[in-house]
């Protein structure tokens, strides 16, 4: 209902869940192959598996941040566990998602990259995606119930993590191979999205130790945020309303 | 039987940012049972912690201290002034939300609505989104919603007082023949005459406690009485 809600206050409606990724994919194409020539080959698509599934992870944390203060009103009438407002944005991005997924599958499809046995691996790869947003849009919405401030700095953080994912650049371009493992031990971000990249791009399983640090990653934060939630219910009311 | 106990009760706010108050204490060492088919009046000067006093009882905050204990599987409904709505959903889809939250299923939430759009006569603004309604406009849907949606206790935060004169007599008469006896109603209120009609029973809060209790035109003599 959110979404409808959501969808309503703009004139083009659902067609932002689409122009939205693209004009960002638009932006850097335009930047990084037209005016500072990188040669990555099949930039395009390069760039749109890197992009397209970023953005599910930033633009779920960002709106997760404000999830407890926009449902403030529900946090002071109801007893509901806080926890539901950052799941239920969670689950309004996979729907977004669900579709900027089929757009680019078919895309890649229609430029050449035909289905190969790789795509099984999709499957874990989206569901360990989808377990590291929940685990950071949980965070994200106490980190702001606890002080606004976090808000900025969540906007900020996901910029940096654009930068130092290797969303327009190769991770794996990096010289130092040791560095490049650690880069994406230590960013589980930057560890799916080359993940994605293996699988639609090049055919290949993509490397599982590599996934099971993100996989563990994912579920320390996940548990740790169960936790808190749980713990800070009473806290976290006290704080929004009363501020 | 008593649906909610609170033994012993107090309540403190920790410092805030920017705010020059130090930690204080809204209330201290209140008991307070509210029984089934109850309407229970609060009354009090602002500030004084009815609207904290609601919070707890609705499961929302924690009080510092004592116990609060509610009979099994009691469902609990606040109705805040200007809370409690998507504004950018209708009233329809508030309304369908509201029944959902408080846990009626989906083809019970369906059918309620209706019902919610009867009471409220809300004309077209029904399905227009909720920021375009004035403030009655949004205490009655919440007041319908909260009606329809079978919550045991009903906890009023001043919600009545902005509806018209029609309208708070539909209220008024509505919540005296939907409080089946297993049902109970706390009205916090500035507004004498309702509590007089409306309660069966009144408590004064003020200073830190409960001042005086009883009977709702003798509480609200003391309360004209203490503050004189």
């Amino acid at each position: 209902m959110r979404m409808r809600g959501e969808a309503r206050q703009y004139y083009l409606g659902y067609l932002w869940w689409l122009m939205e990724p693209m004009l960002y994919v638009a932006v850097f194409y335009f930047v990084f192959f037209s005016l500072l020539n990188t040669r990555q080959p099949d930039y395009l698509q390069f760039l749109m598996v890197g992009k397209l599934t970023f953005i599910w992870f930033s633009k779920s944390v960002n709106q997760a941040a404000n999830c407890i203060e926009i449902n403030k009103g529900l946090v002071a009438q109801l007893r509901i566990p806080q926890a539901l407002f950052p799941v239920a944005t969670v689950v309004e991005g996979f729907y977004r998602q669900a579709v900027v997924f089929a757009f680019l599958l078919a895309f890649l499809a229609a430029t050449g990259y035909t289905f190969s046995a790789a795509w099984v691996w999709l499957v874990p790869v989206i569901l360990l995606n989808a377990a590291l947003i929940t685990g950071c849009a949980m965070a994200a919405a106490l980190l702001v119930c606890f002080q606004r401030d976090f808000r900025l700095l969540i906007q900020l953080g996901t910029v940096f993590m654009l930068f130092i994912s290797g969303i327009f650049w190769d991770i794996n371009s990096v010289q130092n191979a040791e560095l490049v493992t650690w880069l994406m031990r230590l960013n589980p971000v930057a560890a799916l999205i080359d993940a994605y990249r293996q699988i639609l791009l090049y055919g290949s399983a993509p490397d599982a130790q590599v996934l099971l640090w993100a996989l563990a990653e994912a579920a320390l934060i996940l548990a740790l945020m169960t936790l808190a939630f749980q713990r800070l219910q009473f806290w976290m009311a006290r704080r929004v309303i009363t501020r | 039987m008593a649906l909610l106990t609170l033994e012993d009760v107090s309540m403190r706010y920790e410092p805030q940012p920017g705010a020059t108050l130090g930690e204080y204490s809204v209330f201290e060492g209140i008991d307070l049972a509210l029984n089934a088919g109850e309407r229970l009046g609060v009354i009090g000067r602002n500030g004084c912690g009815k609207s904290t006093l609601l919070r707890i009882m609705a499961k929302i905050f924690a009080p510092s201290a004592g116990q609060v204990s509610w009979a099994p599987g009691v469902s609990v409904s606040l109705l805040t002034l200007g809370l409690g709505f998507r504004t950018d959903l209708t009233g329809r889809e508030n309304a369908l939300l509201s029944c959902l939250l408080h846990g009626l299923s989906r083809v019970d939430a369906k059918n309620a609505v209706p019902q919610i759009a009867d009471f409220c006569e809300l004309g077209e603004f029904f399905d227009s989104p909720v920021h375009t309604y004035s403030a009655g406009m949004r205490a009655r849907l919440g007041f319908g919603s909260a009606l329809v949606n079978r919550s045991q206790v009903i906890l009023i935060d001043e919600t009545l007082g902005v509806g018209d004169a029609v309208f708070r007599e539909k209220a008024r008469a509505a919540l005296l023949d939907e409080l089946t006896a297993d049902r109970a109603v706390v009205l916090v209120s500035h507004a004498e005459a309702q509590v007089k009609s409306l309660c069966t029973r009144a408590v004064l809060l003020g200073e830190g406690s409960i001042l005086s209790s009883g009977e709702p035109t003798a509480v609200l003599a003391d309360y004209a009485a203490h503050y004189q």
